[in-house]
């Protein structure tokens, strides 16, 4: 059976011409594309709707890449009416259809986003000169407008701005370098234009940066996030529902004192004791230790609690895994907290969840 | 890196005066990667079975021909030191600044050795090494070619 992941490898590898272990992957709300190896995201925003998110070049290279997103149909310019804030509230109550997006001015906003990168060029008193390719339509379903452009001046860049009729967003992707740069800028740049994706192909958006991949159901929305040198947390939310996501490195140092179980029961969201453990196996075949088992009830007054008392998607069970993955170092462990009514969720998960 | 002497000047005089808003210098990163750690030479180490490197950090009698009559007074042992103990990572990189490796190639290794990120490699060996410094555990060099 061919996971989504996989597919995405196998879409990716088509895409960049990169033999997959040569290369980075990259996946942040919704936006994923492939780099060269070695590159690692140093900047990103949390918000799913408009954001960012920027990655360095290793070593003492200066090449960046940089992504902008803003989606079209948020983006609401002037104060909301109370009708439209009572409208979102009510939600499928609302009579009305939603009204089409329009398609933004993208030679608008790509003038924008040259004014800026111009003043900044002026400012470093070097001259600025800027290349706008013509318009064109792009995608399997011919579902994305895109203008190229390229600048010189204090620097180089190569870029894409496009506008995505399926995901209403508005991405502005390039890599900057410096001017002595050019050649490496088009070989990066092609690599991104030619993996870069705006959205999920399934219902799950691809979560990858250093060295984890960790496919989630689109409808979460990350909520916390903890990125240190050695350790990596992600949390996602739906309503109560969570799915917490950590990674630490150096596993052969941790695990000197520790078993894979005792790392478990101390990280673990919940207390171990009357959760029932047991053995299991990951995809890439590491000893999973899987525990499965109820809230108790200061659980779920505390559970309330963080989620303001709200009762929506109500999580009553908890499931969670730890495992170490020998080949990249590493100790993984997914949790789920979730209600009856997603039984399977961790499963989703670990299974998506790419260690080596 | 040595800095020039008015740079120094102002960095420390905008310690204590910081209305003047002296920034500290804007050193390069590129040009940090090519320091080359060195160990100071009054410290001794030695390398634990469990994988723990021990330093032995020699202390200075405080409180100058006073405290050296009171230590005398108190019978306090004149070679006092101090012991830090480094984990097996810190262990490895402590090894590796012997002046000839420099940050880049101790980054390298380390990220090779315990197969981390090169991005997690660069940013705990750099914390780590800084660290050391405030401490005057190391130095850093940077090699000077040689002049004809």
């Amino acid at each position: 059976m061919t996971t989504p992941l996989e597919m995405e490898k196998q879409r990716g590898m088509e895409a960049a011409e990169v033999p997959f272990g040569e290369r980075t992957i990259i996946g942040w709300q919704g936006v994923r594309c492939v780099l060269p190896p070695g590159w690692n995201v140093t900047g990103f925003s949390l918000d799913r709707d408009s954001g960012y998110l920027r990655v360095d070049a290793p070593g003492n290279s200066t090449m960046t890449v940089q992504i902008r997103w803003t989606n079209a149909a948020t983006a609401n310019p002037g104060s909301p009416s109370l009708y439209a804030l009572l409208a979102q509230r009510l939600g499928k109550r609302q009579r009305q259809q939603k009204a089409p997006v329009q398609k933004p001015d993208l030679k608008a906003n790509l003038e924008k986003i040259l004014k800026e990168t111009a003043k900044q060029a002026r400012r470093g008193k070097a001259s600025f000169e800027s290349t706008v390719k013509p318009e064109k339509t792009e995608g399997e379903h011919g579902e994305r407008s895109a203008i190229n452009f390229s600048w010189s001046g204090g620097g180089r860049g190569q870029g894409k701005i496009w506008y995505c009729e399926t995901c209403h967003r508005i991405i502005v992707a390039q890599v900057v370098g410096l001017a002595k740069d050019q050649a490496a800028i088009a070989t990066v740049a092609s690599q991104l234009f030619a993996s870069l994706h705006d959205h999920a192909e399934g219902e799950h958006d691809l979560w990858a940066l250093y060295d984890l991949q960790v496919e989630i159901p689109q409808d979460f929305r990350l909520e916390t996030q903890d990125l240190r040198a050695g350790y990596l947390n992600l949390t996602f939310a739906r309503g109560g529902e969570k799915i917490i996501v950590d990674r630490w490195g150096l596993a052969n140092v941790a695990l000197k004192k520790f078993t894979v179980r005792e790392w478990f029961t101390r990280h673990a969201r919940l207390s171990l004791k009357r959760l029932a453990v047991e053995e299991d196996e990951s995809p890439q075949g590491h000893a999973v230790t899987h525990a499965v088992g109820r809230f108790s009830l200061l659980d779920r007054l505390r559970v309330l609690r963080e989620t303001r008392g709200s009762l929506r998607r109500f999580p009553t069970l908890y499931e969670g895994g730890a495992w170490e993955c020998a080949e990249s170092n590493k100790i993984y462990m997914v949790q789920v907290l979730h209600s009856r009514r997603t039984p399977g969720l961790w499963q989703e998960v670990m299974q998506r969840c790419v260690c080596h | 890196m040595r800095l020039p002497l008015k740079t120094r000047l102002y960095y420390t005089v905008g310690k204590h005066l910081p209305f003047l808003k002296i920034r500290p210098p804007n050193i390069d990163r590129q040009a940090v990667l090519t320091l080359r750690p060195g160990r100071n030479s009054q410290l001794s180490w030695e390398k634990q079975e469990t994988g723990e490197t021990i330093l032995s950090v020699p202390l200075k009698p405080q409180g100058g021909r006073m405290g050296r009559v009171m230590a005398k007074w108190f019978r306090i042992p004149e070679n006092l030191e101090k012991r830090v103990e480094l984990d097996e990572v810190g262990g490895y990189v402590w090894e590796l600044c012997d002046g000839s490796h420099t940050i880049e190639s101790i980054v390298q290794k380390t990220g090779r050795h315990y197969k981390m990120n090169r991005r997690e490699a660069e940013v705990s060996v750099t914390t780590f090494l800084q660290m050391l410094h405030e401490r005057n555990f190391i130095g850093f060099y940077k090699k000077v070619s040689k002049r004809a």
